[in-house]
């Protein structure tokens, strides 16, 4: 086992207002080494609040998180994020954003060159951020997360803000990337489809307050068919869940009061 | 069709008719530039316009000399070619005058860095010292002359003193809100890479507040510009344009206050637009912002 969230609470406060909200409520969830655990549910339902947990940018209210069996204390390039927003440094060149992360000090360039060549993005190594699409600048930040060498890839909705033709596209690349690689993947998205050609694994929350409602697992070889009669049906199951709860509109306001969302 | 934008219609047509989405014309800088500069010029036109009617209005109702543009212009000729105001010729004058700021600038610098630096990335001092930072600000240039007089008595020291002080709050508060405004996205990238806080500082930090700094830079330098006349108040020495304007009130010289107004004015406009103009394209440029102003 890789992580672990062992009956972890989040709870986010506003004392000012004298507001509370429960993020997490009694979350456990083991990630599997060499797994492509994805993280599915409405907006609001803890699924980012579980990868910053996993990532060690935020520690539990109540609960352990665990990695490689040791209790997880703060950020560390054995867990790479990729984000959900542009996170690159746009004062720096693709490649020397790619190198900023780069572990050790020999043959930097020419190993950070080697991440861009994963992406195929070896042409814009000395091309600024702004001159790219938002697919490449995600690209990037991929190659970037790579260079860091993680055992544990933790990805936020990395395609989101993107179109479907190019995150069909961007999609692949990770699962090819996870095949080479064998990282072990947790995937946040809102996306059904995205997670059920991508996963492994598909673990489904429910907000108010964040909990695990139910998980599948996906035995079907890649690439997939998404008119798969198993796929459909599962597809279906996951939507009903969905519908099923009050909040499946979006994030209720008390979170994104507290998180701003 | 104007000579001046032929060359951008004759690409237009030519790559309508081949159909190609990127095309290349002759850049219309040149045209650009001179039209900037035209409206720039017919701004200052519009303000000179505003001063000639009201000196010529007041010398009409109140029968008091107030100096026109074109006499104005006359002494600054005049000036500039060696004549005396008030006493000295102008470019002691001003050379004195920028030396005096350049001290207190400098010195603002360092304080004003430092303190923002330190207030960007610390809270808990943020929230002390902030307060203070906005009362020194509230804190009007004459007002700092009984304080100056106090702590250092008539003379240079005094004058670099205030102009350091009204320099320093802008660039706290442009430094410190700077870095504190920093997304967070950028320090969890650079956490989750293992580096320490100093690296986190100068590598992200620092450059992604860049802006925000200049910003303050700028404003400081204008405000230590701006507080000459007072901070030249308590200076020993008959020399400095702010002490110029001053000195006018006693012997009725209200043109050469003008003269020196002017200067002033002038060399304020010339280094925030070739100084501070530059420096800010460059950083945007960095921070792949691109916007060139051209004027």
């Amino acid at each position: 086992m890789t992580a672990e969230l062992r009956n972890v609470s989040k709870v986010f406060t506003d004392p000012r207002r004298g507001k509370g909200l429960i993020a997490l409520k009694d979350v456990s969830l083991k990630v599997e080494e060499g797994e492509f655990l994805c993280l599915v549910g409405a907006s609001g339902c803890g699924k980012s609040t579980t990868l910053n947990l996993l990532a060690g940018f935020e520690g539990p209210s109540r609960g352990e998180v665990f990695f490689k069996g040791e209790g997880v204390k703060g950020p560390s390039p054995d867990r790479g994020v990729v984000f959900q927003e542009s996170s690159l440094y746009p004062w720096m060149s693709v490649l020397e954003n790619v190198m900023f992360s780069l572990q050790g000090k020999e043959r930097k360039e020419e190993r950070a060159m080697e991440q861009l060549n994963l992406v195929g993005l070896e042409d814009f190594a000395h091309s600024r951020p702004s001159d790219l699409s938002g697919g490449m600048k995600q690209r990037v930040a991929i190659a970037r997360t790579l260079a860091m060498g993680p055992d544990l890839l933790l990805m936020d909705e990395p395609f989101g803000s993107l179109d479907e033709q190019t995150r069909r596209k961007l999609d692949n690349e990770v699962l090819k990337l996870w095949q080479r690689e064998r990282k072990t993947v947790v995937f946040v998205t809102h996306n059904i489809d995205e997670a059920l050609l991508l996963g492994t694994r598909i673990v489904l929350m429910s907000p108010s307050p964040g909990r695990i409602e139910k998980e599948w697992r996906i035995d079907e070889p890649w690439p997939r068919d998404l008119s798969d009669p198993g796929l459909v049906r599962m597809k279906e199951e996951i939507i009903n869940m969905l519908q099923a709860c009050p909040c499946a509109n979006g994030a209720p306001s008390a979170l994104i009061e507290l998180k701003g969302v | 069709m104007d000579a001046s934008t032929k060359g951008r219609e004759e690409a237009t047509r030519a790559a309508l008719e081949e159909g190609k989405a990127h095309f290349v014309f002759r850049s219309e800088r040149p045209r650009l530039l001179a039209h900037a500069l035209g409206n720039a010029a017919l701004g200052i036109l519009i303000v000179v316009m505003l001063w000639w009617v009201v000196a010529e209005a007041m010398m009409f109702i109140r029968g008091v000399a107030f100096p026109t543009p074109p006499e104005t212009l006359i002494a600054l000729w005049e000036a500039l070619r060696g004549a005396d105001v008030n006493g000295e010729s102008i470019y002691t004058h001003t050379t004195v005058s920028l030396s005096r700021w350049g001290q207190g600038y400098l010195i603002a610098l360092v304080i004003g860095l430092t303190l923002g630096m330190a207030f960007g990335t610390l809270p808990r001092l943020h929230e002390i010292g902030m307060v203070s930072v906005y009362v020194f600000q509230m804190i009007p240039g004459l007002a700092w002359i009984p304080i100056a007089m106090l702590i250092f008595g008539l003379g240079e020291t005094a004058t670099v003193f205030i102009i350091a002080m009204t320099a320093i709050p802008p660039l706290v508060i442009n430094t410190a809100g700077g870095i504190r405004e920093v997304p967070t996205v950028f320090t969890r990238v650079a956490r989750m890479s293992g580096k320490d806080d100093s690296a986190t500082f100068f590598q992200v930090l620092l450059p992604a507040a860049s802006l925000s700094i200049i910003n303050g830079m700028r404003i400081g330098l204008a405000n230590g510009w701006r507080v000459l006349i007072a901070a030249e108040m308590v200076v020993g020495v008959a020399l400095g344009l702010g002490f110029s304007i001053y000195q006018s009130r006693y012997n009725l010289d209200f043109t050469a206050a003008f003269v020196c107004i002017v200067v002033i004015c002038m060399i304020g406009l010339a280094i925030e637009k070739l100084l501070f103009v530059s420096m800010e394209n460059r950083v945007r440029h960095r921070l792949g912002l691109d916007r060139e102003d051209l004027i």
